[in-house]
């Protein structure tokens, strides 16, 4: 018998060339002698070449025949869908996509490179480590179909219109219109529970000018009701990093010390008080006094639990 | 040397050759050497894929055969028959071109009009208007470091160090950058060490050049930036073991682990092993953890939280009461 690979180049050669969709028994008799002859052993080949063309990309078409032929399964791969359409890239678009790639060191983008007529560059020094996760493919394709998806998160069923995939502080975020809550909704990828399911095409219309970074505010103090602040002192050893990170207009009282009073948004104390501990012993909540009495409850709680 | 065979193998080598035979009929002539390298091959591999090739085709497999062969170290290819296209784009090819790009388009010196993002702009409109937006964040001092990587010029820094606990004065001459969880980081040869070292670059508080320029670093090995987790998992520090309880358990999902523990019970709390790059930085974690995670191992480490909110708790006392 001959080599899978040589087998599995053939049945591709076979079905782009092929005029009208092809049998099983047709596929036999043309690649005559390379499938196996046992019928059990005969259709597991089969199925394991089908399986690895559709792995690698190969759109495989299948239709149930009529005519002499009807109720069987014929099979052929549509020219227009397999070939890769020509994005006509110029010689320096080609060669920016490439030193992104670089940049990013995806395997899978390295081979889309090699299809639009570029090569691996391993010498760029800036790279971009960002998270893979098996599930943004689909949903981009989703996205760009305007298909709804369906998945399951904390446990509960989802319906969403996908809009965006935003990648922000290493986690990757799909936003949409909840069909569920009728409402803009955020989710994080990697907490998606297995698979999701994809709907039909043009579902949907995406608002104009979406902005999936407007729609998620940046700054998880503020997520939460009341647009409430807290007012906090910044030793002067780190005024310079506070500054720059709220800007000047945080700024409410300068001390003779080099320290500043800041107000910030704490409407989420939990995003609030992981934000102030990153600054260690050179930051104290001044008021409001509820906000600072929470967090020397939550202090002592921890002081006197060793 | 044919590989292993077996579905796998089998799939990435027809992958790649689905690839190779269009630019091959394109070029007519290539040596091989020059199309191993190119695809990343060893020469026996391309060489064997290539002689498997030749035997493939169309029935009766005489004359509609796919025609290439080798002689003299040299590939060359016949009347283009089949496979002239390389195969369309797949998900996974066309959202890894999509979001490298669109990431490298916020990395430093990025133009906006440029040929990455006329590049960009052509393969939207052929894989679909897709919504993928990278959204990073810019340190100010990332220009000016991703500059001197490319002159190997040294510069003066002032750096917050989270260990210490206060700001370090040192010369470093900057050899690569990457990006990482939502932060930039630059390995740099420091002064101060003596050493190849990782900074934050959001840690940098003032910078400048000396004006001197270094021999540009030798061997890639010790510059190439790490991928993925490992760089932090697998470097030598020391390991904390945590309790996590459900509401400390985007720890787990935002630092890297070097393993999770079967000691999790069914109220939904996990026992992981994470690496600590520094005392600093595992007092402010269970200060913000607070009471919804603790130390399993090692013991020196048992009372640091309590240590922690007892430091802090000074300063609030001292005033306040």
């Amino acid at each position: 018998m001959v080599d899978q690979l040589e087998r599995t180049t053939n049945l591709l050669a076979l079905l782009l060339e092929t005029r009208v969709p092809l049998t099983l028994d047709d596929i036999v008799n043309q690649l005559a002698g390379q499938y196996p002859t046992g019928q059990t052993a005969l259709r597991g080949a089969f199925e394991r070449d089908k399986g690895l063309l559709r792995d690698i990309g190969v759109p495989i078409e299948t239709e149930v025949l009529r005519g002499t032929n009807a109720g069987q399964t014929g099979y052929r791969v549509d020219r227009d869908r397999y070939e890769l359409r020509d994005l006509e890239l110029t010689e320096d678009e080609r060669r920016a996509l490439q030193v992104a790639v670089a940049a990013a060191r995806t395997t899978e983008a390295e081979f889309g490179i090699f299809k639009l007529g570029g090569v691996a560059d391993t010498s760029a020094s800036i790279t971009a480590n960002l998270p893979q996760l098996e599930l943004l493919p689909s949903l981009r394709e989703a996205i760009a179909a305007r298909s709804t998806v369906s998945f399951s998160y904390h446990a509960a069923p989802r319906s969403l219109q996908p809009y965006a995939l935003l990648l922000r502080e290493g986690f990757w975020y799909v936003i949409g219109h909840d069909l569920g809550h009728d409402e803009v909704r955020t989710y994080r990828v990697d907490r998606i529970e297995g698979s999701i399911e994809q709907g039909e095409p043009a579902q949907f219309e995406r608002p104009a000018d979406f902005d999936p970074r407007a729609v998620f505010p940046a700054d998880p103090k503020e997520l939460g009701d009341g647009g409430q602040s807290a007012t906090v002192r910044i030793d002067s050893a780190r005024a310079t990093f506070a500054i720059r990170e709220l800007g000047a207009e945080s700024v409410v009282r300068r001390l003779d010390d080099g320290g500043f009073e800041v107000e910030v948004p704490c409407s989420n104390l939990d995003a609030f008080r992981s934000w102030l501990f990153g600054w260690g012993v050179h930051a104290e909540v001044i008021g409001p006094a509820d906000v600072r009495d929470g967090l020397v409850d939550w202090l002592r709680a921890m002081a006197s639990r060793s | 040397m044919i590989a292993r065979r077996g579905p796998r193998r089998s799939g990435e080598r027809l992958r790649r050759l689905l690839v190779m035979l269009p630019w091959l009929m394109e070029r007519g002539e290539v040596p091989v050497a020059e199309m191993a390298e190119r695809f990343e091959l060893t020469e026996a591999e391309l060489v064997g894929d290539l002689e498997l090739a030749a035997l493939c085709g169309l029935p009766p497999f005489i004359d509609e055969m796919i025609d290439v062969f080798i002689d003299e170290g040299v590939v060359f290819a016949g009347l283009p028959r089949l496979f002239t296209r390389p195969l369309r784009l797949t998900a996974p090819e066309g959202f890894a071109l999509l979001s490298s790009g669109r990431a490298a388009m916020q990395l430093p010196g990025a133009d906006p009009d440029g040929a990455l993002a006329r590049a960009l702009g052509k393969l939207a409109a052929v894989l679909g208007d897709d919504g993928v937006v990278v959204d990073v964040p810019q340190p100010p001092a990332t220009t000016e470091l991703a500059s001197a990587v490319n002159d190997n010029a040294r510069l003066r820094v002032s750096y917050w160090s989270a260990n210490r606990d206060e700001a370090t004065q040192r010369e470093i001459t900057p050899r690569s950058i990457f990006l990482d969880r939502g932060h930039w980081y630059v390995i740099a040869d420091d002064s101060r060490s003596g050493e190849s070292r990782t900074f934050r670059i959001d840690r940098f508080e003032s910078w400048e050049r000396t004006g001197e320029v270094d021999a540009p670093a030798d061997g890639a090995a010790a510059i190439v930036p790490p991928s993925g987790d490992q760089w932090f998992v697998d470097s030598d520090v020391p390991s904390v073991v945590l309790r996590l309880a459900p509401q400390a358990r985007w720890a787990a999902e935002r630092y890297p682990l070097r393993d999770e523990l079967p000691q999790g019970d069914p109220s939904g709390s996990i026992v992981v092993r994470m690496a600590v790059a520094n005392e600093q930085w595992l007092r402010t974690l269970l200060l913000r953890l607070g009471p919804h995670a603790v130390v399993l191992e090692p013991v020196e480490w048992h009372d640091l939280a309590a240590d922690a909110a007892r430091e802090l708790l000074t300063r609030y006392e001292a005033i306040g009461s």
